[in-house]
């Protein structure tokens, strides 16, 4: 199980480093730490949707927790109040 | 119709910019003050988006950028997230400079924008918006951010529509938006997180993510977009809301906003840059129109190039950003006082008519009072009737060309902020009597001796901060720049609480240019009016900052052409007063028509303080030769009018004619002398240096109802040759 904290800004400039640091980890069971997390771009969550994809077909964990308030609310706003439950063709 | 109407949609788009920014600016200062309100920061909220939105219909991607970047910050504000304070302002304030730099740039009439400021204010714009967490990272690297930052044109991939799109199942008449952005979209520095947040303020929304386009994590490209939502809003939300929310990324998303039916119509997916057909004006409907006019026929002898500005104002509305429901309920924003854009030419045409129409008065006047054609027939009620009417019409299109000198005054900040930068001195800018009106003419000049003297007040008349605190006053300085109506007259003061003329060091200067014999003696007045001598001011005296090449000589010229005066007043230890005085107008005036060894003269009315027949014993001869006459208990100067211009002998003795007790800018007077009063008269100024030479004593000419060509007397110039100790006065009228 390895622990990643996710930095405060998710935004377009994290989305390629947030892509590798998590491709690097493919494989092994994950925690992703949004604890601090203030504010999260639609590309950023496209690589977190796209890891919970591929995490799932690997058969690996990749959990979201703990998710900081700002991340709370911006998910659902999102429409994905969940991360960690089955998304509309996440898992498709 | 020969112009470009892509190009006059442009014109129009830089004239409201030039508006927005000024927008901009005055409400960063009145939040800078505490005067500001929600309502004031989301009014500058709006200008940035205006500007945003406009630039972006025009591709101008650097402008569009930072105005990005500086809406976001804005909106972060106006929801209350992060606090105005005093440091943001500042931060605001000179973001505001560089968006006007982007958009000069843009126009290209400017310099090119400063990258590395810009990259640095967009740097610390981000800090700001993001809290804490950001600024080390992106302040630390602004070239990176900026590459990273900068547009990339990504190619237009439309993605099949996912399953979510299928008919909704929610209840008739409800609005389902159907919305996937693309990489463009992001490289923009948009996110579908704020307009998915800006939607959600229209009404209850339900977002709905589809991901089934986000592909395995190894194949994914991180900055293509692959998300797509689907949003039902309430029916009862305007769908001109909903498309404004996406205005600035119409090219840039597959939008369909669809309105569910009770039978539920197949869904139909419209790329929006196609389909969207915008309900209310915005610059992509004006292009539209644009178009569809070149391939119209061409209208028969349309007089003048006009669409574009006659549909400018409501562009300017359509644009307003989506105001959240309750800013709109509880804000009401200030109705807009409906205008036109009329091209310049066609007002001076009209000022020129004006013009004419008013010597045909004075003309059709003299030539019934010359035929005696009696009062009682009518004709003379009629022409009295008909002169109220032309000085009506005068005063009314005067008045369209009449702008507050607030756009002047509104550029002073920045200056100010920069070269107190510069000097290291702190400075706090007053300004007043911006609503002051004069003509565009004067309002467009007086930015250069303004911007040139309140550079010079601040480098050379105020102290550094350590120096005032020695002084004993506040570090920071004062500088007032004020405008008011005097006697007709616009007056500008620029005054500083600074050290005051260093009197001492002037002379000196001048003595040793060569400007006065060493051994002079000179009142503090006359010294103070040294620094205004052409060749006083060089590159030896002057800093980086003043020192542009231009003295105060050339600022004295530039007012005097303008039919302006300027003198100065300063204090030791307590600042100087520059007092600029110019006509509101350089089109009519006000006179006495007067006549003087058989010339007929007009003496500007505003000047005169009152007129009378001097008596013999009034008169005296100061130091046996210099004539004065008594005046409610004071000795003024009389001035021989015929004598001074040259070009005859005054009234003799001097008790057969009039004096008129003039009054120049300053409070000087002085009595002029000629032989008799006509009348009094509006006059139509005709410029002499246009047409002939500038004469020192003489402000302009007129053409009399009689044909005849009358000048029109420089008050200030032959007062202040009545006081000038140190030199004659050098007279070049010929004859």
């Amino acid at each position: 199980m390895t622990a990643v904290r996710l930095p405060a800004v998710l935004d377009i400039r994290a989305a390629g480093t947030l892509r590798e640091d998590l491709l690097a980890l493919r494989g092994s069971d994950i925690v992703l730490d949004g604890g601090e997390v203030e504010r999260i771009g639609g590309l950023c969550l496209q690589v977190l949707i796209s890891a919970k994809k591929t995490w799932a077909m690997d058969g690996k964990a990749l959990t979201l927790a703990p998710l900081s308030d700002a991340l709370t609310e911006q998910l659902a706003a999102y429409g994905c109040a969940d991360l960690n439950t089955d998304l509309v063709g996440a898992t498709g | 119709m020969t112009e470009d109407p892509f190009e006059a949609i442009k014109a129009t788009f830089f004239q409201e910019c030039e508006e927005l920014l000024a927008d901009l600016e005055a409400g960063l200062l009145a939040l800078e003050n505490g005067e500001g309100d929600d309502e004031t920061i989301n009014a500058v909220f709006r200008a940035v988006h205006s500007v945003k939105g406009g630039a972006g219909a025009f591709g101008m991607e650097a402008l569009v950028r930072f105005a990005h970047v500086f809406e976001t910050l804005m909106d972060e504000l106006r929801a209350g997230r992060k606090p105005c304070d005093d440091a943001t302002i500042k931060t605001l304030l000179r973001a505001s400079d560089v968006l006007n730099d982007h958009v000069a740039a843009a126009r290209g009439a400017g310099a090119p924008v400063d990258e590395a400021r810009s990259a640095g204010l967009v740097a610390e714009l981000e800090a700001l918006t993001h809290g804490d967490a950001a600024p080390a990272a992106s302040a630390a690297a602004p070239e990176a951010d900026e590459d990273e930052f900068g547009f990339k044109p990504v190619q237009f991939d439309p993605m099949d529509l996912a399953p979510a799109a299928a008919p909704a199942t929610s209840g008739g008449g409800d609005w389902r938006i159907v919305f996937q952005p693309n990489a463009a979209l992001y490289a923009k520095a948009n996110d579908a997180g704020l307009l998915l947040r800006e939607l959600s303020r229209l009404g209850e929304a339900t977002v709905e993510i589809d991901a089934s386009g986000v592909p395995m994590l190894d194949v994914l490209e991180p900055e293509e977009g692959c998300l797509s939502w689907t949003i039902r809003l309430p029916g009862a939300v305007d769908e001109a809301a909903i498309r404004e929310v996406f205005e600035f990324v119409d090219g840039d998303c597959d939008l369909a906003i669809l309105r569910d039916e009770a039978e539920a119509p197949p869904v139909e997916f419209v790329a929006a840059p196609v389909a969207a057909p915008a309900p209310d004006l915005d610059i992509t409907a004006l292009l539209a129109a644009a178009q569809a006019q070149v391939q119209a026929p061409a209208e028969p002898a349309a007089p003048a190039p006009e669409p574009a500005p006659v549909i400018a104002a409501p562009a300017a509305e359509a644009k307003a950003p989506p105001a959240a429901p309750e800013t709109a309920a509880n804000a009401p924003v200030a109705q807009a006082p409906v205008t036109i854009r009329v091209d310049l030419d066609r007002v001076d045409r009209l000022i020129n008519l004006v013009g004419e129409l008013v010597i045909q008065q004075a003309v059709l006047a003299q030539r019934v009072s010359e035929t005696a054609m009696i009062r009682a027939t009518g004709v003379g009620q009629g022409l009295e009737d008909l002169e109220l009417l032309t000085r009506e019409i005068q005063d009314s299109v005067m008045a369209i060309r009449a702008q507050p000198v607030k756009s002047v005054f509104q550029r002073m900040p920045r200056l100010v902020r920069e070269v107190a930068q510069m000097t290291g001195k702190q400075v706090r800018l007053v300004t007043e009597g911006e609503a002051t009106e004069v003509d565009k003419t004067v309002v467009e000049r007086l930015a250069e001796p303004i911007t040139h003297m309140l550079r010079n007040a601040i480098d050379h008349g105020l102290e550094k901060p350590d120096k005032r605190v020695a002084a004993g006053k506040s570090a920071e300085g004062q500088v007032r720049l004020a405008a008011l109506h005097r006697s007709g007259r616009i007056v500008i003061e620029i005054s500083d609480d600074g050290a005051g003329i260093n009197r001492e060091r002037v002379l000196g200067i001048a003595v040793e240019k060569g400007l006065v014999e060493p051994d002079t003696q000179l009142s503090d007045e006359q010294i103070d009016n040294l620094i205004f001598m052409p060749g006083f001011s060089t590159a030896e005296t002057i800093s980086d900052v003043s020192g542009r090449g231009v003295g105060m000589d050339v600022v004295k010229r530039s007012i005097q052409s303008l039919g302006g005066r300027i003198s100065i007043t300063s204090k030791p230890g307590e600042g100087s007063t520059f007092t600029m005085s110019l006509p509101l107008t350089l089109a009519v005036l006000d006179g006495m028509v007067v006549s003087s060894a058989e010339q007929t003269l007009v003496a500007p009315l505003a000047a005169i303080v009152e007129s009378l027949t001097p008596r013999a014993e009034d008169i005296h001869l100061v130091g046996g030769h210099t004539p004065v006459i008594r005046f409610r208990d004071e000795f003024v100067p009389l001035v021989d009018v015929a004598a001074t211009l040259g070009f005859g002998i005054g009234p003799e003795p001097a008790s057969t004619g009039v004096a008129l007790i003039v009054e120049a800018e300053g409070g000087a007077k002085a009595a002029l002398l000629v032989d008799a009063i006509q009348g009094q008269r509006q006059v139509v100024i005709k410029s002499l240096e246009t047409n002939y030479q500038a004469i020192d004593g003489v402000a302009a000419a007129t053409i009399l109802g009689d044909g005849r060509v009358a000048l029109i007397l420089d008050i200030d110039a032959l007062v202040s040759n009545t006081r000038r100790s140190v030199r004659k006065p050098d007279l070049k009228l010929a004859s």
